[in-house]
């Protein structure tokens, strides 16, 4: 029976890939309840339609199919996290543009996992799931390209944002304790 | 305008996303551009704090036996009251399967650790073989010693190196055998033997090692083929840039010459 040949394809191939659509439906939802509902809606849709796949990649396929339905759960569910973008926007010039003589690399190794965490969290969707495509599941720009339905441009150029929005909320915060190391030489002064 | 294109072309260089003449041209850039190397190190740290400190969400048990529920076709089950009434034993012993879980975890872990050492340190190899075949095709050094004749190649390689690399012509139509070359390695001079099939140069690149026989692993690295295998106390690692059906006929013509002597 060929219902039963799929299944059994369906087995070998996509279920390997539960943990990358729980993990890509989790980031994209913040929560595991959720995030657990769009998976598995998603691996019924995938399961219905396994039947015409004949690609190479099931890892990409199925991860299509989870981004389809996290953007629509997130439609329904979270109408203020699907804005538009525009990758041509002019805020692009102040992020993409960092002071290149800043020393991150300090400010960087310290990052730690909350830290990190929270940064991801804090990207606007789109970035969010090129940076977690790229970061998280190792995907080629050309297998993002195919999950997010963009062009190769599109994900070059998000991908550009979203490390410097990353690298923005990364650095930010450390600056601080490296300011409150110096002390100023004039209150030194009146203390004496 | 500029910037952000600049800023792209970086990430992708870092990615390993651009093509084989502009990841050239851009390491060539860096070796000049300190301000470059900056942003590509930069870039470099961000994606590792990245790919370290994020959590990457496994998929839950309960998720998991979700889907194993979906995929198995539904069957009447009568041993289903026998179960129910069990269920208070199997509920106190349900921290067995934990403890199992915990082991399981534990044995991945290092499992994955130990993968994951061994294969960035084939990366690494992988890395240097693709970069000796394109610095051998980009200059005119391609061969030190030039003959179509194994029986001159392999005493010269012989006389180079502290091993004799197994050295044969390739019985296939359109294969011309361009010669040796000492080439260095992983750490090692190596012997590299080289070949013409048709307009394209293949490099076979056979060094000692203390590794088992393993078998060919093709793969492909920046649009080049390679592939790589150990036998008989050698490794061998081959690439080129024919398409994929003629590359692997290559492999197994030198793998056969290989296997005879």
């Amino acid at each position: 029976m060929s219902d039963e040949e799929d299944r059994r394809r369906f087995e070998s191939l996509a279920l390997p890939h539960v943990d990358a659509a729980y993990n890509l439906a989790r980031w994209l939802t913040h929560n595991d309840h959720d995030a657990q509902d769009v998976a598995q809606e998603a691996l019924v849709r995938a399961l219905r339609y396994f039947g015409g796949f004949r690609g190479d990649s099931a890892r990409a396929w199925l991860l299509q199919i989870v981004r389809h339905t996290c953007y629509s759960w997130l439609k329904d569910n979270r109408p203020a996290e699907n804005i538009s973008l525009d990758d041509a926007d002019d805020a692009w010039q102040d992020i993409a543009a960092p002071a290149i003589d800043e020393p991150q690399s300090l400010a960087l190794r310290k990052a730690d996992r909350l830290q990190i965490n929270a940064a991801i969290a804090a990207l606007p969707v789109a970035f969010r799931e090129v940076l977690v495509l790229r970061e998280l599941e190792e995907l080629s720009y050309n297998d993002i390209a195919r999950i997010a339905e963009i062009p190769l441009g599109t994900v070059m150029s998000r991908l550009a944002r979203a490390r410097g929005l990353m690298r923005e909320a990364l650095t930010m915060p450390n600056t601080r304790p490296q300011l409150r190391t110096v002390p100023k030489p004039s209150q030194a002064g009146k203390r004496q | 305008m500029k910037s952000k294109i600049e800023s792209q072309r970086i990430n992708a260089f870092v990615d390993g996303e651009l093509d084989l003449a502009s990841q050239l041209e851009m390491e060539d850039r860096m070796r000049v551009d300190a301000a470059l190397r900056e942003q590509v190190e930069g870039l470099r740290q961000l994606r590792a704090a990245v790919r370290e400190g994020a959590d990457y969400h496994a998929a839950p048990a309960a998720l998991r036996e979700r889907m194993a529920g979906l995929i198995a076709p539904e069957r009447p089950n009568p041993a289903r009251a026998a179960v129910v009434a069990t269920a208070a034993v199997q509920r106190w012993l349900q921290w067995r399967p934990m403890a199992a879980s915990f082991a399981l975890v534990a044995v991945l872990a290092v499992a994955l650790n130990l993968s994951w050492l061994r294969s960035t340190q084939d990366q690494r190899v992988l890395d240097d073989v693709v970069a000796s075949h394109v610095r051998s095709t980009l200059g005119q050094h391609l061969v030190d010693v030039a003959s179509s004749d194994h029986h001159t190649v392999k005493p010269w390689l012989s006389s180079k190196l502290d091993f004799s690399p197994p050295v044969n012509e390739l019985p296939l139509p359109g294969s011309v055998f361009l010669g040796g070359r000492v080439d260095y390695l992983d750490g090692h001079p190596v012997a590299a033997l080289v070949y013409r099939q048709g307009q394209h140069v293949v490099n076979s690149f056979v060094w000692p090692t203390a590794s088992k026989d393993s078998a060919v692993e093709f793969s492909q690295e920046r649009g080049f083929q390679t592939a790589h295998w150990s036998h008989g106390g050698m490794t061998h690692w081959v690439v080129s840039d024919v398409n994929r059906d003629e590359f692997k006929s290559i492999v197994g013509a030198i793998q056969s010459g290989d296997g005879d002597r």
